[in-house]
């Protein structure tokens, strides 16, 4: 049974067809790069696996069940995390707060347990080790708005993981950053799924896709249009049109 | 019976109309909920009023009515509105709020708490055929109204700066990466909106034969529903649901006598309408 | 002892921090910008006053059921209310206080125009509670209120609605059920409304519609952005200063509607955290003292 498994996923935004019976599927300790042009419809996806917006059509089924029907809260418990493009850290929170925050989806269920107070050494320990894990130390009280960008996504990621999730979706992470430091993100992304979190992998980058990802799906204009390894989709001509076409 | 009215209700909405319409404009393109507006409105009621005693003639007085609505409106913009952009939404709806109690008190002090006489003499005569009866001043809103809705649409759809206005209303950075001049653009969209509730002041000063400090207090709230009813932003809802509230307000209290407080009918239009279209009548996501 | 005008004073004083700290509760805390909280507030009186005048409840069962009914006009308002967002929110909460208004006004079973009057303050030991001894007791229960404020910002609550006020949408991926957090900021600050609704009840003893209009939630909130919103202090100062400014001299009184205006107006460009704000002078002034008086170098 794989992690992940995506069928016929259509999203229309008013006539729009942002994603167009799109299927694929994704395993556990596996990063799996998403590629295609700009509008491909690459972050519609994410938006539909994590249940920000409902799917025009298709099935999306999460270790064997439907989350269709869910809402993102329900679909972060059952353990996906996610980032975003536009990075989106709770700009007015610090670094240790942003992460208690996702740490405490255990909690939220039970009105009772939320009563409870956050600051408990037992989770202050835990999320100190992811912190640390992201390289987020010496940042830990900073909030989050005056952090730059490349530790926004960084805490963006620390924030996915105190999910404590089973799949992980990133959505350009190395988007804007500098070579060292997209390197040190592709080093913990491979840390990740070492340890058997399956990862969707959103990037532009080639180099670090050909690099990270054994798998990877191409969209353009919401279709899938190949899926391969590096190698094969390297030489694949649709998608050599898909990227050529575009600057042509 | 029914067309009188039909035309009672259409003559209140499009009073609503040129309200509301500064209203939606302005939060189509700053999206601030200027709850001042209405201060603008009772602003361009007094200074119609007072220009009217001095010069005698309605319609001069209604332009310089505009006039000081307009420049009213665009210093509010420029002093209070753009610098407050960066903060959280509550902050400019607060200064909105805050202005619009202190022009009501502004005017209860310079010009004093009583209601003053608008009798205005317009010379455009009443109109009667059989029991239906239009008065002067019904017709004076219906013509300035229709007169000011052309223009805007004309200056919206057929100049260059009315397409830009539009542009910055979808999406102001791609517009000024254009090269337009957003600053202007808003400026002028102020001035244009403002002058359209100062001309509504002085409609319904002539209307009613009065203008008082506090006659923005009902309209402000009441344009804000319409507004939201119509679609936050959107001009034909906006126009669309005004006339429906002018229309519903005259026809349960005029004809189905329900005892229920007229100014309230618009916000039970709105939170019904709210509850099935959560953007309004022609709104969108 | 204290004399009979400075009690009134305080105990309105007590109400008004009471109505600011809990619509702190929706807007501060919880980030929903709600312009029509005096409708809990005038739920709450209205509840407490028909229980104590019609069905014979005494004061100390009529408060609390105000506080409970409140408390559930609050969850099922609180539910349309979450339909819609921003500013599309700020217009239907300044509509549903219209409405619940004109409710009051206009339905004859709530006493119309007149209001409802022959509300008193509560019995205990025999005889009825002077003055001073009703302040206290509103103060004990303000107290509590602020104590519990104090637990729930320390508790996964408060947390969740730290992050549904910075990033609804963000919240939600990170596994806070939105809905339920804000439904039960709804509660919780309708609830408090309601209870000072039936406490102010009871202390003028006569109630009327126009008590509880959108002038009133407008001064409730004047007072919660003045003194800071979201600070668990702010909206106390606010309340204090607000409230006790017009009481101080005839020429304020007079003006007090201008005054506020300009207050708020001169705040929000000016020191949009408010008084009591984490960026305003006054805290930063605080701070630097505090500062000073711990390391003297
Ligand atoms: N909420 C929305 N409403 C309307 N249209 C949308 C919405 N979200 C996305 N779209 C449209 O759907 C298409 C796909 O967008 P999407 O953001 O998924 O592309 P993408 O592959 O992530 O592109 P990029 O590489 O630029 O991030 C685009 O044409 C976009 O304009
Ligand atoms: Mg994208």
């Amino acid at each position: 049974m794989p992690l992940l498994g995506i069928t016929a996923l259509s999203k229309e935004f008013g006539g729009l067809r942002a994603l167009d019976r799109v299927s694929f599927t994704a395993e556990e300790g596996e990063i799996l790069g998403i590629i295609g042009p700009n509008g491909a419809g690459k972050t519609t996806l994410f938006n539909l696996i994590s249940g920000i917006y409902p799917p025009s059509g298709g099935e999306i089924i999460f270790q064997g069940k439907s989350i269709l029907r869910l809402k993102p809260y329900q679909i972060s418990h059952l353990g996906i995390g996610r980032t975003f493009q536009i990075v989106r850290p709770f700009q007015n929170l610090d670094v240790e707060t942003n992460v208690l925050v996702a740490y405490g989806h255990r909690f939220y269920p039970s009105l009772w347990k939320s009563t409870g107070p956050f600051r408990q050494p037992g989770n202050l320990r835990e999320v100190q080790t992811l912190i640390e894990r992201t390289g987020l130390r010496s940042y830990a009280k900073h909030l989050a708005k005056n952090l730059p960008l490349g530790f926004k996504k960084r805490l963006e990621i620390a924030r996915a993981l105190a999910l404590q999730p089973h799949l992980l979706l990133l959505d350009e992470p190395s988007a804007g950053l500098r070579f060292e430091e997209s390197a040190q993100l592709m080093e913990l992304i491979r840390q990740v799924c070492d340890q058997g979190i399956g990862v969707l992998l959103i990037e532009h980058n080639m180099h670090v896709v050909m690099d990270l990802c054994k798998r990877i799906v191409v969209l353009d204009h919401g279709s899938k249009i190949a899926e391969g390894s590096p190698e094969e989709i390297r030489s694949n001509s649709l998608v050599i049109q898909a990227y050529l076409g575009k600057e042509a | 019976m029914l067309w009188q009215q039909l035309a009672n209700g259409i003559a209140i909405g499009s009073v609503y109309a040129l309200i509301s319409l500064g209203l939606t404009m302005v939060y189509g393109i700053l999206r601030i909920l200027h709850v001042a507006h209405a201060g603008i409105y009772a602003l361009g009621a007094y200074v119609g009023l007072f220009s009217f005693r001095l010069i005698g003639n309605f319609w001069l007085s209604l332009i310089v009515g505009m006039a000081g609505a307009a420049i009213a409106g665009y210093f509010v913009e420029r002093l209070l509105y753009t610098p407050l952009l960066h903060l959280p939404r509550i902050a400019p709806l607060i200064v909105s709020i805050g202005l619009f109690t202190a022009l009501e008190e502004a005017f209860r002090i310079v010009a004093g708490p009583h209601t003053l006489a608008y009798n205005a003499r317009v010379g455009l005569g009443d109109l009667s055929i059989g029991s239906f009866h239009l008065t002067e001043t019904q017709i004076l809103i219906l013509l300035v109204t229709l007169a000011i809705l052309i223009f805007l649409w004309a200056f919206l759809t057929k100049t260059r700066t009315g397409l830009a206005m539009r542009a910055c209303a979808q999406d102001p950075e791609t517009t000024s990466s254009f090269g337009v001049n957003v600053s202007a653009i808003i400026a002028v969209n102020f001035l244009i909106g403002s002058a359209m509730a100062g001309a509504a002041g002085v409609l319904i000063g002539v209307y009613d034969n009065q203008v008082w400090p506090t006659m923005g207090s009902i309209p402000a709230y009441k344009a804000l529903a319409i507004v939201v009813l119509g679609g936050l932003g959107n001009i034909p809802g906006t126009v669309l649901a005004s006339i429906v509230v002018g229309l519903a307000e005259t026809f349960f209290i005029g004809v189905l006598a329900i005892p229920f407080p007229r100014d309230a009918v618009a916000f039970v239009a709105m939170i019904l309408v709210l509850m099935f279209k959560p953007y309004g009548l022609l709104g969108k996501a | 002892m204290i004399s009979g005008y400075l009690v009134t004073i305080l105990i309105t004083i007590v109400i008004y921090a009471m109505l600011a700290h809990s619509l702190n509760i929706i807007t501060g805390h919880a980030g929903q910008i709600s312009l029509g909280h005096a409708a809990f507030f005038g739920i709450g009186a209205y509840t407490s006053a028909m229980l104590y005048t019609e069905a014979g409840f005494p004061f100390w069962t009529s408060v609390p059921l105000a506080a409970v009914v409140a408390g559930i006009v609050g969850a099922l308002l609180g539910v349309p209310c979450l339909r819609v967002r921003d500013d599309f929110l700020a217009i239907t909460t300044m509509g549903i206080n219209f409405v619940v208004e004109a409710i009051f006004l206009y339905i004859p079973f709530f006493g119309g125009a007149m209001g409802i009057g022959g509300i008193n303050l509560p019995k205990w030991f025999g005889r009825e509670m002077t003055k001073p001894e009703y302040f206290f007791l509103i103060l004990v229960v303000f107290v509590f209120f602020l104590l519990l404020d104090r637990q729930l910002g320390r508790s996964w609550i408060g947390l969740a609605w730290a992050s549904i006020r910075e990033d609804e949408q963000a919240a939600g991926a990170m596994g806070v059920d939105v809905v339920r957090f804000k439904v039960l900021a709804f509660i919780l600050g309708s609830a408090i409304a309601g209870l000072a609704g039936g406490f102010y009840a009871h202390f003028l003893t006569f109630i009327m519609p126009q008590n509880f209009g959108f002038g009133q939630s407008i001064v409730i909130l004047s007072m919660v952005v003045f003194g800071g919103i979201g600070t668990r202090w702010g909206p106390i100062a606010g309340a204090i200063i607000l409230g006790v400014l017009p009481e101080i001299s005839r020429p304020i009184m007079e003006y007090r509607t201008l005054i506020y205006g300009v207050l708020l107006l001169g705040m929000m460009r000016f020191q949009p955290g408010g008084l009591l704000g984490p960026e305003s002078i006054l805290s930063k002034t605080f701070q630097r003292t505090i500062y000073r008086l711990v390391s003297p170098e």
